[in-house]
This record gives C-alpha cells, sequence and structure tokens, in this order.
C-alpha cells in the first residue's frame, strides 16, 4: 500500500490532530447526545472509543467527521473547525460508517468508482485495488455485486475502499462488526502497518479485546461524557490491583442474589450482573470467595461456575460504567 | 490530472446506477411506445380517415424522456439515501451542491441522450426529422427545460420518501398520470371530460409535449411561448421546493 503520507502539512509537531474542549450536541436543544467531551489525539495515535450503544460514540465520530455540527464547545480536527472547513476536513479523512454502504455494482467496481471519485489516477487504483482485494480475501468474489454477498463481505468492501485513497486520520465505526475472527484481526494488522506509516486511527468499538489489541489510548463514553481516559496500560494499572471474579448460579433470583453479594462486600467492591450470571472485582477475592459460599447457601443457590482471573480491560469498562464518579479523564 | 469533481460524480452515477439492462428499459420502454401505441393508433386513425398518428405521437414520445430522465435523478438520491453512500459521499471530499448538481446534471444527460436515441429511431419509422437545425435546438432547449422541472420533481419524492414501497408506487402513480393526462399520447380536444381537460392543462408535460411538437414542426406559436414561460417558472418553483427537502434530508434512514 502507498504511504498515506498528507497532501498538505499536518499541524505543528506537538499540536493534536484532534481537539475537542467542552464539545456538546443536541437533536432538540434539550437532551444532550454529547454532554461536554474534552480530549486530544496526537499523529500516529490509535484512538479508542469505547461505550455502551446510545453513549454518544457514533455522534462524536459525525461531528470529527463534519457529518453534524457541535451544539457549543471547540473542536478542530487537523487544525481546522468542522464547521467552517468541512470540505477541506473531508479531503484528508477516511471514514468507514456504522451502516452499510455501497455502490449497486461488483466488489471492484465498488473499490475502482471510490478510488475515482477520490481523484486517484487509473494505475493507482488498479494497483490499489488488486492489493486490497488480497488483503482482505476478496479476489475470490470480485466480480459478484455487492448486494450479493454475505454481510461480513459487504463490511470487508466497505473497509478495504476506504484505503483506496490517501489520509491523515481514518475514523471507523464499529468496523469489525460480523468480520470472523480472522478476518478481524487481518484489519487490525492492517490498521497497525498504515499507524507505522503516520496514520492516525480513530475508531469506535464494543469489542474491548480488540481495543486492548489496537488502541494506544481509549476513552468510555457513558451519557455523552468521557467517563475515563488514559492508556490502555494505565488504566490496567489503576484497576490492576483488583481481580476479577466471574459467578453464574442457579436455583436461585439472580438479580437478588447479586445485589445481596453487592451490599455484603461493600463499596470496595463492585458487581455487576445479567440473570444469573455476575462479574465482581474486588481487591480481596478470598474474603468475595468466602462472602459468595455463605450467600449461596443462605438463599439455596448451586454455584455453577466461577473462575478467579487478572484483570482485563472488559473489567475497566464494566467497573467505569458501574462507578463514573472513581474513573478519571486524563484529556 | 484527476477530473474535476463534479464530473467525477456524474460519471459515478451513470456507471453504478444504469447497468446495460436499466439503460436498455430507460431508452427502449418509450421506443416501445413509439413502436406499438404509433402503430397500433395508426391503423384505427387510419381507418376513422383522420391524419398520421405515428407522426402526432413522435414529438409526444420525444418529451416522455424528460419524465424517464427525472426518475432517473430521484431514484439516485433515494438509493443513495437507502444504501448508505449519500451519507459515505458526504463524508468525503464533496459538498452537498455538488452531490445535488451531479445528480440534476446526471438526469439532464439522460433526457438529452434517451431524445436523441428517440430521435434515431423517428428517423427510422418516419423518414423524417426536425425541420431546421434550429427547430432541433428548440426541441433540445425544451427538453432541458422539462428534465430540469421533473428531474427537481422526483428529486422531491426521493428527499421526503423513506420506504421502497411508498417510493416505488408513487412514483408509478405519477408517470401514469403525467403522462396519460398530457398530449404526449392525444390532443387536448373539446371531446374530453371537463375535469380531464383541467388536467391536461395544468400538467407541466403538456407545456413539454406541445412545444417539442411545435419545434418539431418547425411551427412554434405563442400559446408555446406562454407555456414555456409558464413551465420555466414552475421548474425554479420546484426545484427550490427539491433543493429545501434535499438541504433538510437525512443521510440516511436510520
Amino acid at each position: 500500500m502507498q504511504s498515506t503520507a498528507p497532501a498538505r502539512p499536518l499541524p505543528p509537531a506537538g499540536e493534536p490532530v484532534i481537539l475537542a474542549q467542552d464539545v456538546r450536541y443536541s437533536y432538540d436543544r434539550k437532551r444532550f447526545a454529547l454532554a461536554g467531551v474534552d480530549f486530544a489525539v496526537q499523529r500516529g495515535e490509535v484512538f479508542g472509543l469505547l461505550g455502551r450503544n446510545g453513549a454518544g460514540k457514533s455522534t462524536l465520530i459525525k461531528a470529527m467527521t463534519t457529518l453534524v455540527e457541535v451544539t457549543s464547545g471547540t473542536l478542530r480536527v487537523l487544525g481546522m473547525d468542522p464547521a467552517r472547513e468541512g470540505t477541506r476536513i473531508r479531503e484528508r479523512i477516511g471514514v468507514v460508517q456504522q451502516a452499510e454502504s455501497f455502490d449497486f455494482t461488483s466488489v471492484e467496481g465498488n473499490l475502482d468508482v471510490y478510488g475515482m471519485l477520490w481523484g486517484v489516477p487509473r494505475a493507482e487504483r488498479r494497483r490499489r485495488r488488486e492489493a486490497l482485494l488480497e488483503r482482505f480475501g476478496l479476489t475470490d468474489i470480485r466480480k459478484r455485486r455487492a448486494f450479493d454477498i454475505s454481510g461480513g463481505q459487504k463490511r470487508r468492501v466497505q473497509v478495504a475502499k476506504e484505503f483506496m485513497h490517501d489520509m491523515d486520520i481514518l475514523f471507523l465505526d464499529e468496523p469489525t462488526v460480523g468480520l470472523d475472527i480472522l478476518m478481524r484481526r487481518t484489519l487490525l494488522d492492517s490498521l497497525r502497518a498504515e499507524v507505522r506509516r503516520g496514520l492516525t486511527v480513530v475508531f469506535t468499538t464494543h469489542n474491548l479485546e480488540e481495543a486492548d489489541y489496537l488502541c494506544d489510548r481509549v476513552a468510555v463514553l457513558d451519557e455523552g461524557r468521557i467517563l475515563v481516559l488514559d492508556t490502555v496500560e494505565n488504566l490496567k494499572r489503576l484497576y490492576g490491583g483488583k481481580k476479577t471474579v466471574d459467578l453464574t448460579i442457579g436455583g436461585a433470583d439472580g438479580p437478588g442474589f447479586f445485589a445481596a453479594l453487592g451490599r455484603e462486600l461493600g463499596a470496595d467492591t463492585t458487581v455487576t450482573a445479567t440473570g444469573s450470571s455476575g462479574v465482581i472485582l474486588t481487591d480481596d477475592p478470598k474474603r468475595a470467595l468466602s462472602t459468595i459460599a455463605a450467600l449461596a447457601q443462605h438463599r439455596a443457590a448451586q454455584i455453577e461456575w466461577l473462575a478467579v482471573r487478572p484483570n482485563t480491560l472488559e473489567d475497566v469498562f464494566l467497573k467505569s460504567v458501574a462507578h463514573p464518579a472513581e474513573g478519571r479523564a486524563a484529556p | 490530472m484527476p477530473l474535476p469533481k463534479l464530473l467525477r460524480l456524474i460519471y459515478r452515477n451513470i456507471r453504478v446506477n444504469t447497468d446495460p439492462g436499466s439503460l436498455i428499459i430507460l431508452v427502449g420502454l418509450p421506443a416501445l411506445y413509439l413502436i406499438f401505441f404509433g402503430f397500433g393508433f395508426q391503423s384505427l386513425s387510419g381507418a376513422a380517415g383522420s391524419g398520421n398518428y405515428l407522426a402526432f405521437l413522435t414529438p409526444g414520445i420525444l418529451s416522455f424522456q424528460v419524465v424517464m430522465a427525472g426518475t432517473v435523478g430521484g431514484s439516485i438520491l433515494w438509493a443513495d439515501r437507502r444504501w448508505g453512500m449519500f451519507a459515505q459521499l458526504l463524508s468525503g471530499p464533496f459538498t452537498r451542491l455538488e452531490y445535488l448538481l451531479g445528480i440534476m446534471l446526471t438526469s439532464l444527460l439522460f433526457g438529452l441522450g434517451g431524445s436523441a436515441v428517440m430521435l434515431g429511431v423517428a428517423w427510422l419509422l418516419l423518414g423524417t426529422g426536425p425541420t431546421s437545425p434550429l427547430a432541433l435546438g428548440l426541441m433540445f432547449g425544451v427538453i432541458v427545460l422539462g428534465s430540469i422541472f421533473f428531474g427537481s420533481l422526483m428529486l422531491l419524492l426521493g428527499a421526503l420518501v423513506k420506504s421502497n414501497t411508498a417510493y416505488n408506487s408513487i412514483q408509478i402513480l405519477l408517470i401514469f398520470v403525467v403522462n396519460f393526462a398530457s398530449t404526449v399520447f392525444y390532443p387536448l380536444s373539446a371531446g374530453l371530460p371537463v375535469a380531464l381537460q383541467v388536467l391536461f392543462r395544468i400538467n407541466p408535460l403538456t407545456y413539454v409535449a406541445d412545444a417539442v411538437r411545435g419545434a418539431y414542426a418547425g411551427s412554434l406559436t405563442a400559446t408555446d411561448g406562454y407555456q414555456l414561460l409558464l413551465l420555466a417558472v414552475e421548474s425554479v418553483v420546484i426545484l427550490y421546493l427539491a433543493v429545501r427537502a434535499y438541504l433538510r434530508s437525512e443521510l440516511s434512514y436510520e
């Protein structure tokens, strides 16, 4: 793949390529999809946006890609104001939307037309198209119409065509949805290779393993606010003193059991439950295990699954969403 | 040296929205109208002892191309919104205005291209064409104006309607009413019911058909001039409404 070297200068060294200060966005001036977001992204960084559905991730991506105008606050992309210099920004970014987007032509036609729309010369388009078809495993289906292929294949076409043109920042909104494990890893490795060449990547995901694999820093969003923002390593360290206990019970009221467990273990422990399964983050796993055993006996519950494991980014996410005040945001 | 952005959009619209099958239908359907209606009703009018129906119908079918061109523009916008390419293109190096112009010019190309093909078919069937280069120029001028009107009308539809079924149903109904309540297929006569006469008179395709017929025969009248002026005013109004609806339209149906 050709270098993604920018056609025009980037912001001076040390200045962020994306800067958000107290960014707010409201659809109706009453409810805020973004309720005061602060962060900065440096050149060559992979910046992950994590959060539940409706947390504000896609709105933030739309604001940075000039598709919506922020209600208030300061937003700069490549040193430019999206509200006033939208076209100049869009000429230097790539966007993989969450929703599918493709033209009614063949797989290779989609790549070729997209490259043409970006003004890539014909010979270069052909070179890139062949490389991308190979890299994303699309060679066998290159002649098939894009609307006739599977959801995962469509997603691959959508991501691949974004690499038909040069850019300074690539925004990806849940790019790995529908991809199998092998293709997900191929995509993440492709992104890593582009990052090594100087590309900045901002992406949203629900998959915390891939955020762990790819991101330099992650921000956890909830209800339009950033709950925690730090490097993956620091976040793990921050929550690193704790262990995670996975527990599944049977024969008793799950939500009632986990609510009682949370009360028994106290404020230092986080209990997050879905039905009969729960995740417990604790400094003292021995105490947690004895409390679980006692409570199970008292409530006549069977312990169907119990495991103690080290912390992961997923646990950081659960903890930060459950107790936002304990998180920290460091733009 | 890359093509200018507008030309890239037009090329893309033509390449991805018109496969060979669609092109054959777009150009072939009016030709089929000319052949089946033309020869069918020619025998009827011959039996009734009246004039050459094929010669009457030919300029009418040329006018019909502006409606077909309009459907191309509306369908591109609708499909791009439905399949995510509208948002994708607007997150790329294009402005909303460039995208809109791309669609309008694509419609216009279809209107002019389709008319040129129909002229060729008519020449084969009748052995005659417009009487002079001026008549030909006037005829294409009217086609351009008609394409702008119907292109805007279909864009308005594409910007407002969200369901595939509703879009197709409205489009089919619109094409049927606009075509058959106009002077494309038969002249406006006093024998028609009053309600139909009113519909004929307010239908912009009547103005296009009358003017194309006049230009084709080299006999444009003052009435044609007034009708074209009215069509120009209506085109400006409908274009304004279409642009307004388009600029406010959501990026997708999510």
